[in-house]
């Protein structure tokens, strides 16, 4: 084998098969290297993707949910829509897949350093952004950035990801945690309403911040003028698209807008550099 | 150097010796460039339904193979090292190489499927003394006797080829042919010919990407793509276009990943796994790949991504000639560029 | 036909101009010598683009499946009979519909008349009454009409539409529907007609041209590409997978296919699919006496059943 060829997966093993939403849709995947040397080739930062495979029904790209400050594992959380997600929710723990990354570019935090981070998300887009938090609560980090908001949101308490992680930054003081949900249900504590509005409400101060933003296309479209309302300028936006994606190295040209490649790239942009693309994604 | 035309069948017979040779064949109907094997004769000269580019990136190749078992996994790669020649393709398809070459080693990847074919092939074009209707390779860079691409440059003498030798490569492999060289009247001559020679058709493409650059959202698009069947006859036969599927085939498993040709034209192409479509309709499709052609490729890698060889316009069953789209494109007011 | 040509462009005119319709779907003049063009006016300055020749070989129904606007097509005896069943199967509304039929004597075949000059690049061709004068590079070759039309073509019965809101030209003389093709491979063993199949299809570049040329071919998702399941290897090269493909296409066209040849004039390869879809067109014919797209009141025959039906393939008879 050519240790050189991006095309060749790494084997893993599946450690944890966790079922994350209420619905059953989101499984949230731990994965262990099986080879140290492998483990130590795969150097990413929150914001990347990998391309995860089933052996014997192929491969998908997926936003790494796992943060490099959690040494020996990578996390996903897939939901079950195609034939290798669906594979994946099938497996049992123990059973090797195949990883192939890290891929393309990263949340731009070293640039980020001594401003305050806002992070929003909607529904199951909150995978590298979990990395995202992950990264940043490292006490090793915490100190190089200001305050940190969060804001995420999703349809109903079931289908938050990672409730327990959420939790516990409630309960921390160096993150200002704000979950919402659409409607009010019995027993939620959380904030009511969507993503856009709660934005208004908690009114991050754009000054010396920057703003982290993932989540369905509708929650984007609205969430971006309360932003700019607030005085977000489009360098201060940064986002993470999704596309059809097969190669993940630039060459098999289904993914682009434009000259970009959203595989290479991206998927992370700010909206300024967005502002150039064509508006086909 | 010089080889005679009545020669060329045993030089052909000579170097499958050493090489695996692709020339030009014509089979049931079609001229393909198909590896010559012992009686078979090659059509010099002739232009080949499909483009060389399917040497180093077939249609249908298998990266690697793989089974998982109670043993562990097992994996193999399949990548092709066998030592190639092309003899006698067109100086175009040649010229499509070093553009393939961009989108197949970029600045972060390389895709050792394709390198190392690359590497291990010796492209001997032939030259063009009589393009066709439909060729336009000078209006895009290139020419009946472009030797980009090239490491040898056969000239058609009537009888006879020179052979030019246009990299040290081509140096090395023409020296082991043992060929008489070529006298300075032979030489005179094919200068002649080269000087003569001229693509008949024109496409004026100056200023094309600047013009591109303001026309995304132009109502161009909207009827451009009226009678496109939507079908990938123009793409695949396009030595340029590199778009790819990677699927696996598999059973239990065991399988292997392939990698096969895929088009910018089809729907499924760009379709999400939510049901959304960034580029729906054959609107969006075509204005990507003119644009891809035309002003993305150029943005990326500082060259027009089309050879001029005029196969999509031979080929489209509904004959939507890409030189008309360019004039037409260069036609449109924009309103805002400059010229 | 220069007569034709006009009539047909002042039909369209008059139509676009009182606003009967909002499109006419028609040719216009190529970019290639022995082509025309598929072309969509909808102003009578662009009807004035509109012509009728030799050379106007696809089938125009198939832009014509679930239009919003009102449409006028011209449409020769192929056209019409798809347009009939696509009537039939609730993709064309008559009623948004005008045809303006032209009675057709059969297209020429540009590959035959390359073959006719030695391979040679024809560079110039003139239609001259029964004759077509071929001009390239040091060459004028006269060859008759009826050598160079299509082989669909010179085996069509329907050269007449079967419905039209207008007709424009001359009916042209019934014809016997010819299918000796057919009989000779038929008449071949097993391994001979495998081996042909196999040879064919070992052309195909999977570029879909046929399908999408076909205006019957109009599965939402069609299952060489659907991916859940994935019917067949979506590889070129296999002879095999080819084969399914060609052949479910053509077992989905049974009773429904125009027998235009469209699939085939679309084929970059020049992979002989008409055998195909003829033997199709040939049995239905046979076992339940019905052509598709003749007949606007009939059913179509797959959607019908009648206790007489022949059933070959289910007992022995």
């Amino acid at each position: 084998m050519n240790n050189n060829n991006p095309y060749v997966p790494i084997p893993m093993r599946l450690v944890k098969n966790f079922t994350e939403t209420e619905d059953k849709l989101i499984h949230t995947f731990t994965l262990e290297f099986v080879n140290k040397e492998d483990e130590e080739k795969f150097k990413y930062l929150p914001g990347q993707f990998a391309e995860v495979m089933v052996y014997g029904k192929g491969e998908a790209p997926f936003g790494i949910a796992s943060a490099p400050n959690e040494p020996g594992i990578l996390k996903f959380s897939v939901a079950k829509v195609g034939v290798v997600s669906t594979a994946l929710h099938l497996l049992e723990e123990g059973s090797i897949v195949g990883v192939r990354g890290p891929l393309g570019n990263w949340y731009p935090l070293e640039d980020l350093k001594g401003k305050d981070i806002v992070i929003i998300g909607g529904g199951f887009a909150f995978t590298t952004l979990r990395s995202t938090i992950q990264y940043l609560l490292d006490p090793a980090r915490r100190g190089d950035y200001g305050e940190l908001t969060v804001i995420y949101g999703a349809r109903n308490p079931g289908l938050l990801l990672y409730k327990d992680e959420i939790k516990e930054w409630e309960k921390r003081d160096d993150i200002n945690m704000i979950t919402t949900i659409d409607r009010p249900v019995e027993g939620w504590e959380g904030r009511t309403g969507f993503v856009p509005a709660v934005t208004k409400e908690v009114a991050p101060s754009a000054e010396n911040s920057a703003c982290i933003i993932c989540g369905p296309p509708v929650m984007i479209k609205f969430t971006q003028p309360v932003l700019e309302e607030l005085g977000f300028t489009p360098e201060q936006i940064i986002m993470s698209l999704e596309m059809r994606m097969k190669c993940g190295l630039g060459m098999c040209g289904r993914c682009n807008i434009g000259s970009k490649f959203v595989c290479k790239d991206g998927p992370v942009f700010t909206l300024a550099e967005l502002k150039k693309l064509p508006n086909e994604y | 150097m010089i080889i005679n035309k009545r020669e060329i069948a045993g030089l052909l017979e000579n170097l499958a010796k050493e090489y695996r040779v692709y020339a030009p064949v014509e089979k049931d109907g079609n001229v393909l460039l198909e590896v010559i094997e012992e009686g078979a004769e090659a059509a010099l000269g002739a232009a080949t339904k499909k483009p060389a580019k399917e040497i180093l990136f077939p249609q249908s190749e298998e990266l690697f193979s793989y089974q998982l078992s109670d043993e562990g996994l097992r994996m193999e790669d399949k990548i092709d090292k066998t030592k190639t020649v092309a003899f006698g393709i067109r100086p175009c398809d040649a010229k499509s190489m070093i553009l393939l070459d961009n989108v197949f080693h970029n600045d972060q990847y390389e895709d050792v499927y394709y390198t190392t074919r690359r590497k291990n092939t010796i492209i001997v074009s032939l030259g063009c003394s009589e393009p066709e209707s439909t060729c336009f390779c000078t209006s895009v860079g290139g020419g009946p006797f472009n030797t980009d691409g090239s490491d040898v440059l056969l000239i058609d003498l009537g009888e006879k080829y020179l052979a030019e030798a246009v990299t040290d490569q081509g140096k090395e492999f023409l020296s082991k042919l043992n060929l008489p060289e070529a006298g300075e009247e032979e030489k005179a001559e094919a200068e002649g010919i080269k000087k003569q020679a001229q693509a008949t058709s024109e496409v004026d493409i100056t200023g094309l990407k600047e013009k591109l650059d303001g026309m995304f959202e132009h109502p161009y698009w909207d009827r451009l793509h009226e009678k496109c069947l939507g079908c990938a006859a123009c793409t695949y036969l396009c030595p340029t276009c590199h778009c790819f599927d990677i699927a696996d085939e598999a059973k239990d498993k065991n399988g292997c990943r392939v990698r096969n040709w895929d088009s910018c034209m089809f729907p499924l192409f760009t379709l999400h796994g939510s049901g959304h479509n960034p580029r729906p309709s054959g609107k969006e499709r075509w204005r990507q790949r003119l644009m891809h052609k035309f002003k993305y490729f150029v943005e990326r890698y500082n060259a027009t991504a089309c050879v001029g060889c005029g196969r999509c316009i031979k080929n489209c069953p509904v004959n939507l000639d890409i030189r008309q789209v360019l004039a037409e494109i260069k036609a449109q007011d924009t309103g805002s560029e400059v010229s | 036909m220069q007569n034709i040509t006009n009539v047909i462009k002042d039909t369209a005119k008059k139509l676009l101009e009182e606003k009967k319709v909002d499109l006419v779907v028609g040719f216009a003049k190529g970019s290639l010598p022995l082509r025309s063009t598929p072309y969509f006016a909808r102003t009578a300055e662009e009807a004035e683009r509109l012509v009728w020749d030799e050379y106007c070989e696809n089938n125009l129904a198939n832009y014509l499946r679930n239009r919003e606007e009102k449409v006028a097509v011209v449409a020769k005896g192929c056209d019409v009979r798809s347009i009939v069943a696509l009537m039939k199967e609730n993709q064309i509304d008559r009623e948004k519909l005008y045809i303006i039929g032209v009675p057709c004597r059969g297209m020429i075949d540009r590959q035959k008349a390359g073959e006719l000059v030695g391979g040679k690049e024809i560079l110039e061709a003139e239609v001259k009454g029964e004759e077509v004068v071929l001009r390239g590079k040091g060459f004028e070759e006269k060859v008759k009409k009826e050598e160079l039309l299509y082989d669909t073509c010179a085996r069509c019965a329907y050269g007449n539409p079967a419905i039209y809101d207008e007709l424009v030209g001359e009916e042209v003389p019934a014809r016997e529907a010819n299918f000796k093709e057919i009989e000779e491979f038929e008449a071949l063993g097993a391994e001979e007609r495998a081996e042909f199949l196999a040879k064919e299809m070992s052309k195909c570049i999977r570029c879909y041209a046929c399908r999408n040329a076909c205006p019957m071919c109009y599965c939402e998702t069609c299952f060489v590409d659907s991916s859940t399941p994935q019917w067949i290897s979506k590889r070129a090269y296999s002879v095999k997978d080819n084969l399914i493909f060609q052949g479910v296409r053509v077992f989905h066209q049974l009773g429904r296919c125009a027998d235009c040849g469209a699939c085939e004039r679309a084929c970059p390869m020049g992979i002989k699919l008409s055998l195909l879809t003829r033997k199709g067109v040939k049995d239905v014919k046979e076992m339940f006496d019905y052509e598709a797209g003749l007949n606007p009141n009939d059913k179509p025959v797959l959607n019908d059943f009648n206790t007489d039906d022949p059933q070959p393939f289910l007992m022995k008879e």
